[in-house]
């Protein structure tokens, strides 16, 4: 095994003799490229089949061949049957084309073994410019490429499990989604029914008064039943419309009241508040505009009943304000019914944290309730 | 006065059923026949005489109100209007209704889809304000409401 040392063999000498004049016995340079431990070959061109006509010892100690075993024959040897065909064409381009060339290619040792090498090949001219030989160093970079795969590797097995992981977290979501409407849809259904009861209910009911309670019911539960039919209709379940339910409340009211003489004033700015508000703000503001409907237009004396009801909302900085107004009677009497649905508003209210205040609108009444009503952050509710 | 209307009633829910057959007739219109399923829904097309037909997504089943309405569309005998909890499942063509009513309707709101729905069968396009309760299909709304469409 004395090729593996730094002294050549006879025929080395010979080989470097025949190299060129230029680069001749005893050259510096020379003894350099011999003894360097960077793997280094020198073909040349203008023999048939671009032979290697020198090789190193670090090359020899790369790739587990002997000196004689090499000498003469193209590098191809080194290809293997795994060896990136891509690669192969691209040294042959430059090769053919006398242009350097950088590339990694996949190697065989002469036992079989395979080594990634890290190739560089350089045309070499004369000073006429006349192509004389190609120099290749080369470099076992198997270790980088090693860490190249498993960094691919990783990354490929990462990427796998986050897409694993993202269609479990989507067949999830799908599947609260599915439930969500499910629940939404026996909700719904159920208030229907509650309504339907109710009204089924009250036509076998002689009784006026009791009759009467009965609609006041159904309207409350109404009420409640146009909040969760607005809710769910909207694309973000946990905000609210309120100034569109007011604008189809009264009109639902107004048209079920049969009294097309009133007439109704809306002044809504478009107000979104929390979905857990929605259900006390739209029962505190039915409890208004039916209580409206109800007391406050008496036959005028000029013996009609015409009258106007207002709404209006608006969100001065931080606050949600409500206000319902008439131009009735003034100050409704206070008849059993009319002092339950006092104290629902006023139990609403002090759900909401609202203030509220009756006054003499002379004629009739406005009610004004206040209620602090922070910014609506999407997914944040109070 | 405008001729009333011949109502059928495809609703899985009786107490839905019963109360919407009430509310209809007390509106001095008739139900032709109520149905559950579709498949009842079917042999009604065939042998009654709607003008109309409100139809429920969820029948006993399953969500096969849209097949009935598409059934309906194809002997093209009456309108439909779908009466639904869930109006996320109607198809962007709507099977070719009129509309939907959502539920949880209001018993006025109903009223004044019934006037309006009279309307349109008897003498299109119906002259009432459209009732907040009801949404038309896109084919209508061109039609029944040139001007907001």
């Amino acid at each position: 095994m004395d090729w593996k040392g730094t002294r050549e063999p006879a025929d080395a000498w010979h080989m470097t003799d025949d190299l060129h004049a230029e680069h001749g016995k005893g050259d510096p340079f020379a003894a350099a490229i011999r003894a360097t431990r960077m793997s280094m070959i020198i073909t040349d061109p203008r023999q048939q089949d671009n032979p290697i006509v020198f090789a190193n010892d670090a090359f020899l100690r790369l790739t587990g061949y002997e000196r004689n075993e090499v000498m003469g024959k193209n590098c191809r040897f080194l290809q293997g049957p795994k060896t990136d065909d891509s690669a192969i064409a691209k040294l042959r381009a430059a090769i053919d084309e006398r242009a350097d060339i950088s590339v990694d290619i996949l190697n065989y040792r002469k036992d079989g073994s395979t080594f990634w090498n890290a190739l560089y090949i350089s045309p070499v001219s004369n000073d006429k410019g006349e192509l004389q030989f190609f120099f290749a160093s080369q470099l076992d970079v198997s270790d980088r490429k090693r860490s190249e795969h498993r960094v691919t590797a990783d990354k490929e097995r990462f990427e796998k499990a986050v897409k694993e992981r993202t269609s479990e977290l989507e067949a999830a979501l799908e599947a609260q989604t599915t439930l969500l409407h499910e629940v939404d849809h026996r909700v719904k259904n159920n208030l229907q029914m509650i309504s339907s009861l109710i009204v089924m209910q009250s036509r076998t009911i002689k009784d006026e008064a009791t009759k009467q309670s009965l609609t006041t019911m159904l309207e409350r539960i109404e009420a409640l039943s146009t909040v969760h039919r607005r809710l769910y209709q909207s694309k973000d379940v946990s905000r609210f419309d309120v100034s569109d339910f007011a604008r189809d409340l009264v009109t639902d009211l107004l048209t079920a009241s049969g009294r097309s003489e009133i007439k109704s004033t809306l002044n809504l700015e478009p107000i979104v508040i929390s979905a857990e508000k929605a259900a006390p703000v739209a029962l505190m503001v039915n409890e208004l505009v039916t209580n409206a409907l109800k007391h406050a237009f008496k036959e005028k004396p000029d013996g009609t009943m015409a009258g106007r009801i207002g709404i209006k909302m608006s969100q001065p900085d931080g606050h949600f304000n409500i206000e319902v107004s008439d131009d009735g009677v003034g100050m409704a009497d206070a008849s059993g019914e009319a002092s339950f649905g006092m104290r629902l508003i006023k139990s609403l209210a002090r759900q909401l944290r609202a203030d509220i205040e009756w006054r003499d609108a002379g004629p009739g009444t406005r009610v004004v309730i206040s209620m602090p009503n922070e910014p609506q952050q999407k997914g944040n509710v109070s | 006065m405008i001729e009333p209307l011949k109502v059928l009633i495809v609703e899985d829910e009786a107490l839905l059923a019963m109360e919407l057959e009430s509310l209809v007739e007390e509106a001095g219109h008739s139900v032709v026949g109520w149905a559950t399923s579709s498949a009842e829904a079917k042999s009604m097309v065939d042998t009654t005489d709607a003008d109309i037909a409100f139809v429920d997504i969820h029948l006993t089943d399953g969500p096969t109100g849209v097949e009935v309405a598409e059934y309906i569309g194809e002997k093209n005998n009456s309108m439909v209007v779908f009466m639904t909890a869930n109006p996320k499942r109607i198809p962007d063509h709507f099977a070719g209704a009129v509309g939907v009513i959502a539920k949880p309707y209001t018993m006025n709101g109903l009223n004044s889809a019934l006037r309006y729905l009279q309307e349109g069968v008897r003498r299109p396009p119906p002259s009432s304000v459209r009732p907040a309760g009801f949404t038309l299909s896109p084919a209508f709304e061109t039609v029944w409401a040139p001007s907001t469409a």
